[in-house]
């Protein structure tokens, strides 16, 4: 039970880590679900079929999904807001269709066989995800990924190219949502496409936005709340979608910024609106 | 039969597009997506089911439905969308709108099961065909194509020639203009989401009375191919959508005919994204504004 609750909780942790990446630089993916299916199924694949041990094809899953998140993004990055949205979930669908009619890894029936993920696995995934994230936040690279996030224009002006820096964030979330989805699939021994719905996408987006965007520790508190609330709460059992919906509406409504949100002071502030004009002089 | 196919073709596209009217409704006027509407469709052919259950001839049914389903648009407004009404909050809007929709499927389970659940009518309504020109055709979906086309015309009419519609176009364009202009910007969107969810609620019964069956998963898989052929079609404009909707169902049909089905579903959703790359406003768009304000 323990063994569940770590691994169902870490690599939820992850998957709402691989969308604060993209978040972080201004865009928005709904396709997530879909590159931890190509993860999951392509590690699987790789371990079953071809004997690679775990780790080494969840890498390459992971690099896999990032390119293919790369080729995706290329596009799909030149469109934003609503429309990235729904690019996003273009891609999400589509995965899962594909998936369902490739006879290779069984269709619609699902592809099993996939042993092997320990907790530490994935305890070891989020501490590497973590550290590295926390390293970043205090790092040059967050100051870059600020600017574009906030001001992508003025960014441009400073040097920085937004699409290169939010097509590394795309192709890194779809990595780490595939080495995600490959230790998952690796636990839970059968997956099939049914599991990487848009629903399953739209979750992902929701354990970071509940958490709250603006720093790195939110994602994980909303993936582990979201996670562990309908496990612990009795009775919920039956009434857990209409629970989890109705949850999701009241934080959304109370905390529309996330739980853990909080004021970041940024540069953008009084200062440059109220200076003194330079026709003064 | 490729031309029994195609008219079939055309009275999927006609359900199709009047799904994706309810979106590019609700998106032209607040600019968000509503997740929620694919739900409001499949419970559409719920209430049918349980209003005939209850004793209620087709119109009657009919009727009902387009009330509660219009009454429930205005809850997805109210708990939904009239928080998230700033421009950069189409992210919240859009999973607030989502975690509705998870509710109300849970809900429906809860009260119908999780299996479809079959709607009988009376006499043989269902199965009366006649034939023209050596084509048989089932009476039913000759008058779920017709009668679509004409809530679609009548909408149309709204929207471009009444003062209604003035109104609607004016919030559209701006909501703060418009509201510096007397108009009620709040009651605008009720009214907006009440049409488009009673649009919605009939085409869920048009698709229950079609295929026989209410189920409860139709809102993931019909509805939110409705959402690309609004994008197709062109976001805003409902043209678009009714041409994109058509266009899709007979393009869907041919594609069963020859035995494509399985890629179907992947094709409308890759013709989405080729469009939106290269023309953000859809086939048939010619929405300048909305590029500005995506």
């Amino acid at each position: 039970m323990i063994q569940d609750y770590i691994v169902f909780v870490g690599v939820n942790i992850v998957l709402a880590w691989s969308v604060y990446v993209i978040l972080l630089a201004g865009s928005l993916s709904f396709a997530n679900g879909g590159f931890m299916a190509i993860g999951a199924y392509v590690s699987g694949v790789l371990t079953v079929k071809f004997g690679f041990p775990l780790v080494i094809a969840a890498l390459i899953s992971g690099i896999a999904a990032g390119l293919i998140g790369v080729l995706a993004g290329f596009p799909a990055l030149r469109t934003r807001g609503i429309y990235l949205m729904l690019v996003t979930v273009g891609i999400a669908v589509s995965v899962k269709a594909v998936i369902e009619s490739i006879d290779y890894v069984g269709g619609i029936q699902g592809f099993g066989g996939m042993v092997g993920t320990t907790p530490w696995h994935v305890v070891g995934l989020v501490g590497l995800v973590g550290g590295g994230l926390a390293l970043l936040s205090r790092s040059p690279l967050q100051r870059i990924l600020d600017a574009v996030r906030e001001d992508e224009l003025s960014a441009a002006s400073l040097g920085i190219n937004p699409i290169y820096v939010k097509l590394t964030c795309f192709g890194v979330g779809a990595f780490l949502a595939a080495v995600a989805g490959s230790f998952y699939a690796h636990y839970l021994i059968h997956v099939s496409p049914d599991q990487f719905g848009i629903v399953l996408s739209v979750f992902i987006v929701l354990y970071a936005v509940l958490g709250g965007t603006n720093n790195m520790w939110g994602p994980p508190i909303g993936a582990a709340i979201m996670t562990l609330t309908p496990e612990f709460v009795r009775g919920l059992e039956a009434w857990r979608p209409t629970a989890f919906g109705v949850i999701i509406l009241c934080l959304l409504l109370i905390r529309p910024d996330g739980l853990l949100a909080f004021r970041i002071a940024t540069t953008r502030t009084k200062v440059v609106a109220g200076s003194k004009p330079k026709q003064s002089t | 039969m490729l031309a029994e196919q195609i008219i079939n073709g055309v009275v999927l596209g006609s359900m199709y597009a009047l799904i994706a009217q309810g979106y590019t409704l609700v998106f032209g006027v607040l600019d968000k997506l509503n997740f929620a509407h694919g739900e409001i469709f499949m419970l559409g052919g719920f209430i049918c089911v349980a209003s005939i259950a209850l004793g209620a001839s087709l119109p009657i049914a009919i009727l009902v439905t387009a009330i509660i389903a219009g009454l429930l648009g205005l809850v997805v407004e109210f708990i939904g969308f009239r928080k998230f009404q700033s421009p950069d909050a189409h992210l919240t809007a859009a999973l607030s709108s989502f975690a509705i929709g998870l509710v109300i499927i849970d809900l429906s389970q809860k009260i119908w099961g999780a299996e479809s659940v079959a709607v009988t009518l009376p006499g043989t309504l269902q199965t009366a065909a006649v034939s023209i020109g050596g084509l048989r055709i089932v009476v039913l979906r000759l008058a779920i194509l017709v009668i679509s086309l004409l809530l679609m015309l009548a909408l149309y009419v709204v929207v471009t020639r009444s003062s209604l519609g003035r109104r609607i176009r004016a919030v559209a364009e701006s909501p703060t203009k418009a509201a510096l202009f007397g108009i009620n910007v709040t009651r605008i969107n009720q009214q907006v989401f009440f049409v488009a969810s009673m649009m919605a609620g009939l085409a869920g019964l048009a698709l229950a009375l079609r295929t026989g069956y209410a189920s409860s998963d139709v809102g993931f898989t019909f509805g939110l191919k409705a959402l690309a052929i609004m994008a197709i079609g062109g976001m805003g404009d409902l043209r678009g959508a009714l041409i994109g909707g058509l266009l899709i169902g007979v393009l869907e049909a041919l594609a069963f005919h020859w035995g494509l089905g399985q890629l179907a579903d992947v094709f409308v959703w890759l013709l989405m994204i080729v469009i939106l790359l290269m023309r953000p406003s859809g086939l048939f768009g010619t929405l300048i504004s909305k590029e500005v304000r995506a």
